[in-house]
């Protein structure tokens, strides 16, 4: 590789950047969609990557660019700059953002159960909800706040002065090293990094945002109101949801080449496919619908559970009025299922 | 040091301290480490149920899963089965995130200087500019761009721009800052009587910038520059977290302390060092290099 | 003299309030109808003001006269750019989710006072401003410590240029993992990333005596630390005061980049990460501003300081 090709080249590329900017105004990109993931590449996101590399999307005539996420990055706020058309993200944040003005629908919802949890090592002196007072609790921000928030208000205890709240990092140091008494953790994921490094399971306990009523949909698809105006924008996604529930349904089947997939799609190189074979195992359980005519469908019911649980929250709730039908659309999915 | 001495004794004269430092530094490593990865390994490793040795804790805490510090050997088996396991295209393998990390910090670097110089030139020439921006390129550095490169990212991402161009914009960010101010004194440096000269030549001031101010600021651009290409690697590398950890240098540190890959962390810190080091050598070559051929009057 | 100066500000003052009246546009307010552009008398106002900010800085910045002056420019320049920012921001609609126009800034500062003063604390008055006297103060000990000491020298200074390519930022999460997410995680990064320019500006200052006066030293059979007291330190003043003013910065950054890697839930970097995915954008941004203004406000207080503590230095004198 040569000094100057590689010069030229990214000077090439420079010039090509600014070419597309200018060519994608006038040009309108029929059948290309980007997705903004929640997290990192893993099994949490299998049915996309799945879709993606046996090309499930391309045989729709698309072509999807999926952008991996991270612990810094909003999707609302990629949405909303106009860096995707679609982003996979959590009820809560979605419906919080259309509070501060960002008109996001909900057009699928691939998880019906919630796979949010609290881990706590039992040395800490948890064993039910009330033990909390007075502890430290590790909690993730960038919008997954909102359903711990929420459940703290339920249980009338105030951030600060009956707990400690710690904005957790990315991983589960804190609990392995007693920072906090409990950490928010995941089924898929985190909750078996704590069993990988070597704490027993029955040092463990364990709180279940669904077992405590206070569960909130969670990996669910939602895309700009404005844009779902546009039948062809409607037709296009309807063309993308067909494709991901395929994915999906393949992954759930046949987890060990899920992992496989999502392993070669991560660009850092510290997936293992150990790892994410057990968490699309787990990430399974909460497709209930998986393999179904009614995979993706949002239940207006379990829609409504989780804007009850929202409101509730005491004196800060995480959404102050109710957001009513606007908040999803079964539009897209409709599309998809013809 | 003047006294005459062979090749042999100078090395040794020069390697012996660092020898001696670094076998401390060792040795303090691994006692740290024990000390730091006993509490997780008294808890996780050893058996609860029946007593253990003194030997077998700190037999423990030097290859553990999840150290709190890592062994030197063991960063060093990782680092270099992340060197030669793979082939250079994977992502496993460090040598293609450094490419990644490199190349942001090579265009943010180019782009910052490019900024810089531009910037200096006008300031010096335009007593408004001097006035009224240099004050503000002051105080732009304390605008934390770190903590905003989620945002600036966005911002960019919505005005077309993805891939190499939003991280080399906030490595640039932090390179121009101090090759302006460097610029700004090193075109003033030259002195009245060789301005004067210039001006007897009825030289333009086109003329005067080429011949006279540029030559003259050699000597501040250089070490400017190297604080820069460092302030850049810093830069790119913050800039890879918010954009997806997709790859470089910085993505392996946050997927490594995602992954509570400890280890990895550390073989990705080694290696960020390392090219910190090789970019800063590289710009004091050219630095010899120019400075030699001016006939070295540094 | 006085005259051109009366003429500057009024000139200044009068096009800033003349500017202001562009504010009564429907296009300022962001009242436009649904899809509507701004109309051309918008745009030729614009213009004409454009013309004015600049003739008004520059007939400003032509004048001779104290250091004061050169500040006032600078100010009257900044408060032009904030008036096109607020201008431009609204009349092209610029989502707020991008970028929100100043006076939203303004507003957001005002009602988050508080929460942002304990930001402040928790991030400025405990991480940086301990973390930053510690750094500095070991990077001054180290220095003189290795300049008593070839061996040291000969020894440490290979290891700590090497250490000082390390991009400290990367250490954060490390120092998550040994110092726990309280404020003390947050010192040791600054530590680190002040250690090493303060380090090399004290060695450099050290050696910036002139072989002249170390001989009178030498001549009044003055000791090594009789020396070092009398002549040495002082003439390394310039030099730790410029260390100095490069680590306030560093240690701003560093302190806020650390918070991103866990913190507890106050701190200036907390704030802006997580208000920015909450779409509170107006907050991020007084958070933003808390921070650059806390940086400059050091910045200038450093230099206060060097001016009294080094007012016979050369470089000082000069200016």
């Amino acid at each position: 590789m040569s000094r100057s090709s590689k010069f030229s080249s990214g000077l090439m590329a420079a010039v090509l950047a600014v070419c597309g900017v200018t060519a994608s105004m006038g040009a309108s990109a029929a059948d290309k969609v980007t997705v903004q993931l929640k997290w990192l590449p893993q099994a949490q996101f299998a049915g996309y990557y799945v879709a993606q590399s046996k090309g499930y999307y391309k045989a729709e005539g698309l072509d999807v660019t999926i952008k991996p996420g991270g612990p810094d990055i909003s999707p609302v706020q990629v949405i909303a700059g106009n860096g995707a058309d679609v982003v996979v993200n959590w009820m809560p944040d979605a419906l919080a953002a259309r509070e501060a003005g960002v008109p996001l629908v909900n057009i699928a919802q691939v998880f019906n159960q919630s796979g949010l949890m609290l881990t706590c090592k039992k040395a800490s002196g948890v064993s039910s909800p009330k033990d909390f007072k007075g502890k430290t609790l590790g909690v993730w921000y960038g919008g997954n706040e909102y359903p711990f928030l929420n459940w703290m208000a339920k249980l009338g205890y105030k951030p600060g002065t009956d707990i400690k709240i710690l904005k957790q990092g990315f991983n589960v140091d804190p609990l392995l090293q007693n920072q906090a008494a409990c950490i928010s953790t995941m089924i898929y994921n985190e909750y078996w990094q704590v069993v990988d490094a070597g704490v027993k399971e029955s040092d463990l306990v364990t709180f279940f945002y669904e077992k405590e009523g206070v569960a909130s949909l969670e990996d669910g698809l939602y895309v700009m109101e404005a844009k779902l105006k546009d039948p062809a924008f409607v037709a296009k996604m309807g063309k993308f949801l067909k494709a991901t529930f395929k994915g999906w349904n393949d992954a759930v089947k046949n987890p060990a080449e899920a992992a496989k997939i999502v392993v070669a799609n991560d660009m850092s190189g510290s997936a293992s496919e150990k790892v994410q074979q057990r968490q699309m195992e787990n990430v399974a359980k909460l497709i209930s619908n998986a393999g179904t005519a009614k995979i993706g469908y949002l239940e207006p019911a379990a829609y409504e559970r989780t804007v009850k649980v929202l409101l509730a929250a005491g004196s800060s709730p995480v959404i102050k009025k109710d957001p009513g039908k606007a908040a999803y659309s079964h539009v897209v999915w409709e599309a998809s299922a013809k | 040091m003047s006294k005459p001495a062979g090749l042999v004794s100078q090395i040794g004269h020069k390697a012996f301290p660092v020898l001696v430092i670094l076998l401390f530094i060792l040795v303090l490593w691994y006692v740290a480490a024990v000390a730091m990865n006993a509490p997780g390994a008294i808890e996780r490793v050893l058996p609860t149920d029946t007593p253990w040795t003194w030997q077998q804790l700190v037999g423990a805490t030097m290859d553990m899963q999840r150290p709190v510090l890592p062994t030197p050997h063991q960063v060093a088996r990782d680092f270099w089965s992340s060197l030669v396991d793979w082939p250079i295209n994977s992502p496993r393998n460090l040598l293609f995130h450094v490419a990644v990390t490199a190349e942001s910090t090579l265009w943010g670097f180019v782009l910052g200087t490019l900024l810089g110089l531009v910037l200096a030139v006008l300031i010096v020439h335009s007593r408004t500019l001097d006035r009224a921006l240099l004050p503000w390129i002051v105080a732009s550095q304390s605008v934390p761009v770190l903590a905003i490169a989620p945002i600036v990212l966005v911002i960019l991402g919505s005005l077309g721009f993805s891939g190499v161009a939003p991280k080399a914009v906030i490595a640039m960010y932090l390179c121009f800052f101090p090759v302006t101010v460097a610029m700004v004194q090193g075109l003033r440096s030259p002195q009245k009587i060789e301005t004067e000269m210039l001006h007897t030549y009825a030289a333009s001031k086109w003329q005067a910038l080429l011949l006279l101010r540029l030559p003259a600021s050699l000597p501040f651009l250089f070490p400017a520059l190297r604080v820069g290409i460092a302030a850049g690697l810093v830069g790119a590398m913050v800039a890879e977290l918010p954009t997806g950890a997709v790859a470089g240098l910085g993505a392996r540190l946050l997927t490594g302390s995602y992954y509570g890959n400890t280890v990895q962390i550390w073989s990705a810190l080694v290696m960020s060092a390392l090219l910190g080091l090789t970019l800063t050598l590289v710009v004091a070559g050219v630095e010899k290099l120019v400075l030699s051929r001016r006939g070295g009057q540094t | 003299m006085k005259l051109s100066l009366v003429k500057a500000l009024v000139f200044a003052v009068c096009s800033l309030a003349g500017a202001c009246l562009l504010f009564i546009h429907p296009a300022a307010q962001g009242k436009l109808p649904e899809g509507g552009s701004p109309d051309a008398v918008f745009w030729l106002a614009s213009l004409v003001i454009a013309a004015l900010a600049v003739e008004s800085v520059r007939l400003l910045a032509a004048l001779d006269g104290s250091r004061w002056l050169g500040t006032a420019t600078a100010a009257l320049f900044g408060l032009w750019v904030l008036y096109f920012w607020q201008l431009l921001v609204v009349a092209f609609e610029v989502p707020r989710v991008l970028l929100p126009p100043p006076g939203l800034i303004l507003q957001s500062l005002g009602e988050h006072s508080e929460v942002l003063w304990g930001d402040f604390v928790q991030t400025v008055l405990k991480a940086v401003l301990i973390g930053w006297a510690l750094g500095s103060g070991l990077g001054f000990a180290v220095a003189v410590a290795i300049d008593r000491l070839p061996f040291l020298q000969r020894g440490l200074l290979p290891l700590a240029s090497l250490t000082s390519t390390v991009p400290l930022v990367a250490v954060a999460p490390i120092a998550v993992m040994w110092f726990g997410f309280e404020w003390p995680s947050k010192a040791a990064v600054v530590v680190l990333m002040t250690f090493f320019p303060m380090m090399v500006s004290t060695l450099a200052g050290l050696k910036a005596t002139g072989k002249l006066e170390r001989e009178l030293m030498f001549s009044y059979a003055a000791s090594y630390g009789r020396t070092l007291l009398a002549l040495r330190l002082p003439a390394c003043m310039p030099f730790i005061f410029g260390a100095l003013k490069v680590n306030a910065t560093l240690a701003l950054i560093g302190a806020i980049v650390a918070e991103f890697f866990g913190s507890p839930t106050a701190g200036l970097g907390f704030r802006i990460s997580t208000e920015a995915s909450r779409m509170n954008m107006p907050l991020v941004w007084s958070a933003i501003v808390v921070a650059a203004v806390t940086g400059s406000l050091v910045y200038a207080l450093l230099v206060q300081c060097e001016r009294r503590v080094a007012f016979w230095h050369p470089s000082v004198r000069g200016l």
